[in-house]
């Protein structure tokens, strides 16, 4: 029995069955008398509407009310005076396109503009910078989505059997008290979701000829299947984008971006003379890695989009 | 794209600009949060025209991309406010009836959550008869 | 420059115009009326007429290419989603006002509902 115990440990505490360190302990159990019993729905509203009544009472507290006086004129002088403070400085600033700033004049800059076309094969020259000449940035910036996301579904993430016990309640919930049978915005979201999809991977293709790129690909089809799922429910969103298939998505985008850009991180500046072939630019197969890279972004963002919408309202994918 | 248009064009940018001004005014002025919703789609729309109409000043054709995705935002902005704000009202309403209900006072604020609740009904029973006459 | 460049660049004018007077009546139907409900109804044909109008005159100021295109796409996705925030805010405003009876006549079914 104890073998049995150490060598699934490391499942068991995986999968949240025991914990490794309060396992071997025995704990006291529960009593009646130690538990107390949960607030009604009555208690809560009297707190809060004595909460309410209480702190921000203003007929008997002169002090409050001078004090929201005193705010509200200091807050006003305080705007005015920062937008005139903002306006003085930016009329200090260098016209557009002058010969003299720093940011036109360096050596590093004019090298990128001027073999930006040749060494990178793109056309939008600011795409071809982030994502060849600096594309390990941008992996660092896709990597902070990642963690940012993993950090928003430990704090916000139901477990799967509340999440499963609520689900009945929930279509009852959400057939009362929200939009969800509205005919009128199910049609139109019948016609319109099609479109923003086209129009996302439209702009995430694009990355390399105007600009667009990942990023705002990205955020239009995370976009697109938040409307989706504000006119239709969720279940009828999980029958195609669910937990696990958003696992999966995210992991292959980030990891793909890794192994694409591993050759610009292994050889570094040596990598530019590449034998990646760059194509022509001007058409959409061009640009060497940039076209598979802007995929894999686009991917990512509009899985936190989607995620973070998802965990705020209903704390599960 | 000759002088005289393009300060045309400058001049009609300015003109929307002052009415976004107001729109705003209306937006701090409205007692209610449908007022501020309102306002708030309206100025989505002028700054729309307004971008279309620096893509043809500056004769910069990518400018009109981001016009598709300004209307966009701003029609699910609005959608997914409406929602937030009815959710926080019926269920503040839903808590102070169960909390005057078990008072077992005079049950005339049915009346007041009557209409949402029924408004709300009543586009459900409308849904379920639109897809019987289909279904039949 | 030929004449029909001429006339189109006077035409796109005129709509121009014509589509900023129609925004200029949303403005002053916005301060005018006193409740929401009325407000909404200037302000839905801001949204639909005179953008219409504003985008055409811009399309027939640059000419008929890609960039033309995407400003249809633009009015055909305005004219759409605009009327759904119109029907989606004033469901809302019946529903969360309590005195929405003194300013409008309400036609619920009370009696079917309340079963």
């Amino acid at each position: 029995m104890k073998n049995q115990n150490e060598t699934n440990s490391f499942r068991g505490w995986y999968t949240g069955e025991h914990d490794l360190i309060l396992s071997n302990l025995s704990t006291q159990k529960v009593t009646e008398d130690h538990v107390k019993p949960e607030p009604s729905d009555k208690d809560i509203f009297d707190e809060s509407e004595k909460a309410l009544r209480g702190v921000y009472d203003t007929t008997s507290n002169r002090r409050l009310k001078s004090y929201n006086l005193l705010y509200q004129i200091s807050a006003v002088l305080f705007c005015i005076g920062l937008a005139f403070a903002l306006v003085y400085t930016v009329s200090y600033l260098p016209s557009v396109g002058d010969k003299d700033t720093p940011a036109n004049s360096s050596v590093v800059s004019e090298r990128y503009i001027e073999k930006g076309l040749e060494e990178t094969g793109a056309t939008n020259i600011v795409s071809g910078m982030i994502l060849t000449y600096r594309a390990f940035d941008t992996f660092g910036e896709t990597n902070v989505l990642f963690i940012s996301t993993i950090c928003v579904m430990i704090l916000l993430m139901l477990d799967e059997r509340i999440l499963h016990s609520r689900s009945g309640k929930e279509e009852e919930y959400e057939s009362k008290m929200e939009f969800i049978n509205d005919p009128i915005l199910q049609t139109v979201a019948k016609v319109l979701c099609p479109i923003i999809f086209l129009f996302g991977i439209y702009v995430v293709l694009n990355g390399q000829l105007s600009p667009g790129g990942g990023f705002s690909g990205g955020a239009i089809l995370g976009a697109g299947m938040i409307l989706y799922v504000n006119a239709f429910g969720i279940k009828k969103t999980q029958r195609f984008f669910n937990e696990s298939i958003y696992k999966v998505a995210k992991i292959t985008a980030l990891t793909l971006y890794g192994i694409i850009g591993s050759y610009f991180y292994i050889m570094g500046a040596n990598g530019l003379n590449n034998h990646i072939p760059l194509g022509t630019p001007g058409s959409i197969l061009s640009g060497g890695i940039i076209l598979p890279i802007d995929i894999a972004v686009g991917i990512e963002v509009a899985c936190t989009m989607y995620a973070f919408y998802a965990l705020f309202k209903r704390g599960g994918l | 794209m000759t002088e005289f248009v393009s300060s045309f064009l400058t001049v009609i940018l300015i003109i929307l600009a002052v009415m976004v001004l107001l729109c705003l005014v209306r937006c701090v002025m409205g007692p209610r949060v449908t007022d501020r919703i309102v306002c708030v789609n309206m100025i989505g729309t002028l700054v729309v025209f307004m971008i279309a109409i620096l893509a043809i000043k500056l004769e910069e054709g990518y400018l009109a991309d981001i016009c598709v995705i300004y209307a966009m935002i701003s029609f699910l902005a609005v959608v997914v406010l409406c929602k937030v704000y009815l959710g926080v009202y019926l269920d503040r309403k839903n808590r102070e009836f169960a909390a005057l209900e078990n008072d077992a006072e005079d049950l005339e604020n049915v009346e007041s959550i009557g209409n949402a609740e029924a408004v709300n009904a009543t586009m459900n029973k409308e849904t379920k008869e639109g897809s019987e006459n289909v279904n039949a | 420059m030929s004449t029909l460049e001429i006339v189109c660049d006077v035409i796109g004018i005129l709509l121009i115009i014509l589509g900023l007077i129609i925004y200029l009546f949303q403005i002053i139907g916005l301060f005018k009326y006193k409740y929401i409900l009325n407000r909404m109804h200037a302000a839905g044909m801001g949204d639909t007429l005179g953008l219409f109008l504003g985008l055409l005159g811009i399309i027939l100021l640059c000419g008929l290419t890609f960039t033309s295109l995407k400003l249809g796409l633009v009015v055909l996705f305005l004219w759409f989603s605009s009327p759904t925030s119109s029907h989606l805010i004033s469901k809302l405003e019946v529903c969360t006002n309590e005195e929405v009876g003194e300013h409008a006549e309400i036609q619920i079914d009370k009696e079917e509902d309340m079963q």
